[in-house]
């Protein structure tokens, strides 16, 4: 498609959208009923199930407990539906295994594992529809599945994919932005003390411009963490309803 | 819009620590930080937070404020590590400044010390009993610490026994420890469960409702059936009703009563009773 233009004179993205804003997110918490903890997140076309276990019995090898933390063991796995190719894909395949590396990079962060020594935390994400932004929709279904299995956490952990294209950051990309070929950022933030859990860019950006990205992308999380806030209330007050309080 | 534009004003500058005695009862979430009832006084309406010059220096502290689950000491400030309802509870008597929790819904259970759990054994090495509690890892049972258990005198345990007993020893650095006597060497209902029955798991907020002290759930199930019914902290439940179909009525209405309001439990009482 030559000639298509990401972001148009008065300042329109291909969606519609402006520069600075997001995809419509709707999320919901304990969508199943045998896991710990679960949740699921819709951010515009991009759909992810996050399920949590945990902290339980290390599986497999009793070596590789460790004496003072939890293990955490993230896995990510997209559908092969999830693209507009039916693609299948190995289970162990490098982008699953950098992604679930990732994921556990960015939890270790949030999750107090000091309080679960020698136990293990299973982290599940499955990718139903992919349109731009998985990792982003990955971190925020996790941090509430985390949240409905009552693990303690520091922190939120929102993330956000962040883009530049013509002089503009522009926040929370889809496929068709991804795909242009442009510089794209991913970040997940702890909203409440704004420090950086993971950030990861594998394109080149003059360094000029990497403050200006930066900062869309720390305004999109924010952004997002007001969202997940509302729904986990919302959650919390219906829960305690059907208990009577 | 203009609310859209103060809430994302607020979330942009951070949560900002609140009272810990405004936000009772009140939804919190991990990252808010709450103030203590001391902290709160040196930054009232003093301005530069002095605090007034007092002879007894004993009287000014309040006593200390116990942080329970899911809360964590940060400083001098109670970080929220869970989402739940904030709790508070007056201490009993005298000293002591109260204990405040957040009251979270979990599946999962965690040891606590002098919880009573319903384990199903798993093996027998020795002198003690591998129990499965549902926790990180299984807790140890000694063939001694049941009423009247010798060396000479073992107790009848089998592996895939239910026990119902309480820790003595529950904490993230060591392995559980469970009992099935008290401090004075008796029973009190702990010990293997009997024969027959139905053992099935709920949430653990449903566990603590059920037992608190004045359930209406409870007395209800009590008034439909004769029953035996056992509650284990770890979200564990037994019951044993005289015939198998009245034993999966009664295990059905209690997993069910998570999701269900109070006027929808008393037409399911209803319609069972004139059945």
């Amino acid at each position: 498609m030559a000639g298509l233009e990401l972001l148009s004179d008065q300042g329109y993205r291909v969606d519609g959208r402006r520069a600075g804003e997001l995809r419509k997110i709707q999320a919901r918490m304990g969508v199943f009923a045998q896991a710990d903890g679960s949740a699921y997140i819709e951010q515009g076309n991009t759909k992810a199930l996050a399920v949590v276990y945990g902290p339980h019995e290390i599986r497999g090898s009793r070596a590789r407990a460790l004496p003072d933390r939890a293990l955490v063991n993230c896995q990510y796995s997209s559908a092969t539906f999830s693209t507009g190719e039916r693609k299948r894909r190995p289970h162990g395949d490098r982008k699953s295994c950098e992604m679930g590396l990732q994921l556990r990079q960015t939890f270790e962060a949030a999750v107090l594992t000091q309080l679960h020594p020698r136990s293990q935390i299973d982290i599940y994400v499955q990718v139903l529809q992919a349109d731009g932004g998985t990792y982003a929709a990955c971190v925020n279904a996790a941090t509430l599945a985390v949240l409905d299995a009552g693990i303690p956490m520091r922190d939120f952990v929102c993330a956000c994919s962040a883009g530049f294209v013509d002089g503009t950051a522009l926040a929370d990309l889809s496929h068709v932005e991804e795909a242009a070929g442009g510089p794209q950022l991913a970040l997940a933030l702890l909203p409440s003390s704004g420090q950086i859990a993971l950030l990861e860019m594998d394109a080149r950006l003059h360094e000029d411009h990497l403050e200006q990205v930066l900062e869309a992308a720390a305004h999109a999380a924010r952004d997002v963490h007001t969202l997940l806030d509302r729904v986990v209330r919302q959650h919390v007050q219906e829960a305690s309803i059907l208990l009577g309080d | 819009m203009a609310a859209a534009a103060a809430v994302v004003a607020e979330s942009l500058a951070g949560y900002r620590a609140r009272a810990a005695r405004a936000v009772l009862e009140q939804v919190v979430l991990p990252g808010e930080e709450l103030l203590l009832p001391e902290q709160e006084d040196g930054e009232g309406p003093g301005g530069t937070g002095e605090r007034p010059l007092r002879l007894n220096a004993g009287a000014r502290s309040r006593g200390r404020v116990v942080c329970g689950p899911g809360l964590r000491r940060c400083g001098d400030r109670l970080l929220v590590t869970k989402c739940g309802r904030l709790r508070h509870k007056e201490p009993g008597s005298g000293s002591g400044g109260g204990v405040y929790w957040v009251d979270s819904q979990q599946k999962r259970y965690v040891p606590v010390k002098g919880d009573h759990v319903i384990g199903i054994v798993t093996a027998k090495s020795g002198d003690i009993f591998k129990v499965d509690v549902g926790g990180s890892e299984p807790a140890s049972l000694s063939y001694l610490a049941f009423e009247g258990a010798t060396k000479r005198n073992r107790p009848n345990v089998q592996v895939g026994d239910l026990i119902y007993g309480q820790f003595v020893v529950a904490n993230k650095d060591m392995e559980p420890e469970m009992v099935c006597i008290d401090s004075c060497g008796r029973a009190c209902g702990m010990g293997v469960i009997g024969q027959d029955g139905l053992l099935f798991k709920v949430t653990l907020g449903l566990i603590r409702r059920l037992l608190a002290p004045d359930c209406e759930i409870l007395q209800e199930v009590g008034k439909l059936y004769p029953l035996e019914i056992v509650f284990g902290m770890n979200g564990r439940i037994w019951v044993k009703a005289k015939t198998i179909q009245q034993t999966l009525i009664l295990a059905n209405i209690l997993e069910a009563c998570e999701h269900m309001t109070a006027d929808q439990r008393k037409q399911i009482f209803s319609r069972l009773a004139e059945s």
